[in-house]
């Protein structure tokens, strides 16, 4: 399993959408690192996420890689990651930070 | 990024608390660090189990940009648990705090692939839209 973590505000995604982002995003994991992802969805209650002091409409995508990731393959998969999010989503990438990890080291 | 979560207690910090927490948490972090404020996120969120609480009642946690000296870093830690100790009346010792360095390559922000420390400028000039947005 790939651990995944997404952080959304309150209200932003409705149920359906999220359900169909987190089965692409696992197929995209699939595809890439050839397991599912396993999911810790954090939501951010109303009045509660800031963005630069004002209130946030921006999400976190945050997956952890099971080896080590080049910066010639890192740079395409955020792309791909965060492009599948938005598609989902119809956020901006303005909205959106996403972070591919490497292994922690022993 | 930096993102930095306040876990908490339900009902520890109240609605009327967390902006100025978010106001200092990114002022602080600007005046540390010398990032631009566009970056920075604070997010509340109660009883969460990803930050575990133990023997506190409020955790923050800061995942920030490789690269920030051991000074800065605690210069971050002690200004923001003063500014919760400020604005929630908890003791210092009540409020925990970590930070974790992300290396700035492993980040995809406003579309682009975020800068190093100290880069920042020149990033925020070829991304007009991404700092006009926030």
């Amino acid at each position: 399993m790939i651990p995944c973590n997404c952080v959304v505000q309150e209200g932003q995604i409705p149920d359906d959408t999220a359900a169909a982002l987190r089965a692409s995003i696992s197929a995209f994991t699939e595809r890439t690192f050839g397991a599912p992802a396993e999911f810790r969805w954090l939501t951010v209650p109303k009045r509660s996420g800031f963005t630069a002091s004002a209130p946030s409409t921006s999400s976190v995508i945050s997956l952890r890689a099971p080896r080590a990731v080049s910066p010639m393959e890192r740079e395409p998969l955020l792309r791909e990651l965060c492009g599948v999010w938005t598609e989902h989503t119809k956020c901006s990438l303005n909205e959106l930070v996403g972070v591919i990890s490497d292994p922690v080291a022993d | 990024m930096p993102l930095y979560i306040c876990n908490s207690g339900k009902g520890t910090i109240d609605d009327a608390a967390k902006p100025k927490i978010a106001s200092d948490i990114t002022r602080i972090h600007c005046d540390v660090t010398g990032a631009p404020p566009q970056f920075v996120h604070a997010f509340f969120v109660e009883d969460s189990p990803a930050q575990p609480l133990g023997d506190k009642s409020v955790l923050l946690f800061g995942s920030i940009r490789s690269g920030r000296t051991d000074a800065q870093k605690a210069q971050i830690i002690e200004e923001m648990q003063a500014s919760i100790h400020t604005h929630t009346g908890l003791s210092l010792e009540e409020i925990g705090m970590i930070t974790a360095d992300v290396p700035a390559s492993w980040v995809l922000e406003g579309g682009e692939i975020m800068p190093e420390p100290g880069e920042e400028a020149e990033w925020l000039a070829k991304h007009g839209q991404h700092a006009s947005a926030e």
